[in-house]
């Protein structure tokens, strides 16, 4: 297990799945900022600025931080914003789910009349934490731009 | 140094950035936070008359008089958990996989959708797409399941 969990190409693989998700995720939310902050308010957690706010700023750390997570640049940090956010919105989707509200997510598209949040939600963002955690623990650096920065440095 | 702290200046770091970004973009594009009205999807279909939403007491006549049809839009989790009584479901992500039935509704009869309350969208939207598909007499029930419910009106709900 712990031959499989510390194989660069595993690791890589885990990279590119995370970081591709978390750029996608953006694109919608980057788009109409407005139509996020509509997403966020569905959630009737928040209202006015608290919405707001995090709507212009939650897509940019998702596409920092899934850029620098595919690339292997600042990877702790960036693994564990990625999994602090991706644990905050499972327990909105939590909430929600226990409410009864009948919402879309807001995920991957600001359509309203997209898929209705459901449990399978939170199984999708159990399996995105649990890949944050791994990119967060791994110690194999190979194929990341930080090591290659790094060798840059090194050599004479 | 500590690799969790590292971990957190880097983490920080990123948010700052990212905070920068988004609100420097949301300013030059004067979208979302400095957006001049409120947020851009639209909450009431555009081609809609204000006659579209019936209030309660206009929703119990419709029901009370049988020349009506209730639509639940909600998730089909929802509806099982109790709707308005013979209300049938259409949810809202479904309404493709459902065209045969809604084909299959008499047009001389008023279609009412509804789902949670005031707070959801995919009644409006239904209804849109039912008008677009050539229902004249289509209504949206606003306070839809939760009003319903907390007046006793007559429903049906999963067995204890």
């Amino acid at each position: 297990m712990k031959r499989l969990l510390s194989n660069e190409y595993n690791i890589l693989a885990a990279r590119v799945f995370l970081g591709a998700v978390l750029v996608l995720a953006c694109v919608d939310k980057i788009a109409d900022p407005g139509a996020f902050t509509k997403s966020i308010l569905d959630y009737r957690l928040v209202s006015g600025l608290a919405a707001a706010i995090p709507a212009a700023v939650i897509p940019w750390i998702e596409l920092l931080c899934g850029m620098a997570i595919m690339f292997g640049l600042l990877l702790r940090g960036s693994s564990l914003l990625a999994g602090t956010l991706l644990g905050i919105f499972t327990l909105a989707v939590l909430t929600a789910l226990i409410r009864g509200l009948d919402i879309s997510c807001g995920c991957f598209t600001q359509d309203p009349s997209a898929a209705r949040l459901g449990w399978l939600k939170v199984g999708e963002n159990l399996v995105l934490i649990s890949v944050s955690v791994f990119v967060y623990f791994s110690k194999n650096m190979r194929f990341s731009l930080e090591q290659y920065l790094r060798s840059r440095v090194g050599d004479p | 140094m500590n690799p969790l702290r590292q971990a957190l200046r880097e983490a920080i770091g990123i948010a700052l950035s990212a905070s920068v970004l988004g609100i420097g973009y949301t300013a030059l594009t004067e979208r979302g936070l400095f957006a001049e009205s409120s947020p851009s999807r639209v909450r009431q279909p555009l081609n809609t008359s204000p006659s579209l939403m019936i209030n309660l007491a206009a929703a119990k006549e419709f029901f009370e008089s049988g020349d009506a049809i209730f639509i639940d839009s909600r998730h089909a989790f929802d509806y099982r958990m109790g709707h308005i009584k013979d209300a049938i479901n259409v949810p809202l992500a479904e309404v493709e996989e459902q065209d045969e039935l809604l084909s299959g509704l008499p047009p001389e009869k008023t279609l009412v959708v509804y789902c949670d309350g005031a707070d959801c969208n995919s009644s409006l939207e239904l209804a849109t797409h039912l008008l677009a598909k050539g229902f004249s007499n289509v209504k949206v029930f606003f306070g839809g399941w939760n009003e319903w419910q907390s007046t006793g009106l007559p429903s049906e709900t999963p067995a204890p």
